[in-house]
């Protein structure tokens, strides 16, 4: 299939014509998220169904070099490349704002993760797939003789004196809201495979194996942030995850790729272009919480 | 008022969409309502802070990832400052430069 990220929609295999006329159709009528999407993706020039078209087959082309690295490049450009997001540009320093609204938002991001790890494994009998989902929530709820990521968080958290209980009956905000009604959706509707490029994709985020592929920027500057300025928990946090083996990993993209011939590569494609378009803005929405904190609107 | 972005969009110079909005009693043209909030509260931003009562001339460099830098003109005076905003244009940070 191929897929319009904003509106959630599916075309036939490889119909980048029809996808190309829906974005044109909504560029006309100055539909903003489609336009910026084509802006920020395809081109800022208006070009004609064909051209964009054509564009669209390159957009998805994996040039034979794989599922893998087709994902790791898309990643990249979208977060940690020329043009950064902004709330990895705030990483580059320590604010504390931002931190206090990462650890508010990221609580509701954690409780979908084990979700969508919970629903890859029932959707599936591949033994190494299960046990890479199992291994991977007890690191984020039991941790493996080390505390757990979400405990690691809610410290960071209570660190700043903001409550657990608290931030367990906080409204996350609406692009949080969104993006977890869309992660929700993957979840219950597509294939194992695809849930697990949709998920694992976005661990990117944190990857410090990157440069090598292009990344200009790191999640966060370490400098920056291993100073004595800076609270004990929110090192931990951080740190936990830098210094260990899975801030270098690509096990789960080397899992779909090693699958993914037994599947509609586009499919997959697709439910990644679909899961990043949300992440993006769960991205914005940790600097929005960081800001109504520093406003003490929380 | 004319902006350093000759193709397309004031703001960010795609010619994507067909968008026109006033600003300062010109019909203005951008990609999308989104871009025209952006501008328009930038314009409002600029004035404000500057107590001028017309902007002549807004040079923008940047993009949605990094925020723009930019230089707003009127008559001989020079304003400069730096602006971004989130996805759906609401004001993330403005500094004078
Ligand atoms: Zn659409
Ligand atoms: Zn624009």
């Amino acid at each position: 299939m191929a897929i319009c990220p904003i509106c959630n929609i599916k075309f036939d295999n490889n119909d980048f014509t029809s996808l190309s006329e829906h974005f044109i159709d909504k560029a006309n009528s100055s539909e903003p998220l489609h336009v910026m999407w084509l802006n920020r993706n395809i081109t800022k020039t208006k070009v004609d169904k064909s051209k964009l078209g054509l564009a669209f087959k390159n957009f998805y082309d994996l040039n034979t070099a794989g599922l893998k690295l087709w994902i790791i490049n898309r990643f990249i450009k979208d977060y940690r490349g020329e043009n950064p997001h902004p709330f990895i540009i705030k990483m580059q320093e320590y604010n504390p704002y931002i931190m206090e609204g990462y650890a508010v938002e990221h609580y509701f991001f954690l409780k979908q993760w084990v979700r969508s790890c919970s629903a890859i494994i029932s959707k599936t009998d591949y033994a190494d797939i299960q046990n890479y989902e199992m291994e991977n929530m007890i690191t984020e709820y039991f941790g493996k003789n080390k505390k757990a990521h979400i405990e690691l968080l809610l410290e960071m958290a209570e660190g700043y004196g903001i409550d657990r209980n608290k931030i367990m009956k906080t409204t996350p905000l609406k692009n949080t809201e969104n993006a977890i009604k869309r992660w929700r959706e993957i979840a219950e509707k597509n294939q194992w495979i695809e849930i697990m490029a949709a998920m694992h994709s976005l661990e990117l985020i944190a990857n410090r194996a990157l440069r090598p592929y292009g990344a200009r920027y790191d999640y966060f500057n370490y400098d920056a942030f291993d100073s004595r300025n800076v609270p004990d928990g929110v090192r931990a946090f951080l740190m936990e995850g830098y210094r260990s083996d899975e801030a270098h990993s690509m096990a789960a993209l080397e899992l779909i790729e090693k699958y993914s011939k037994n599947y509609n590569v586009q499919d997959i494609q697709d439910t990644y272009l679909a899961s990043t378009y949300v992440f993006y803005n769960y991205l914005e929405a940790r600097i929005e919480r960081g800001e109504m904190i520093e406003n003490k609107q929380y | 008022m004319k902006t350093n972005n000759t193709e397309g969009c004031a703001l960010c110079d795609a010619t994507w969409g067909e968008y026109y909005r006033e600003i300062e009693g010109e019909k203005t043209f951008f990609c999308c309502n989104i871009c025209a909030d952006i501008f328009e509260n930038m314009v409002k931003t600029v004035k404000k802070e500057t107590g001028w009562n017309k902007i002549d001339y807004l040079e923008l460099n940047g993009n949605y990832s990094k925020g723009r830098i930019c230089m707003a003109k009127s008559g001989d005076k020079e304003f400069k400052y730096y602006y971004r905003t989130y996805g759906d244009g609401r004001l993330m940070e403005f500094k004078k430069l």
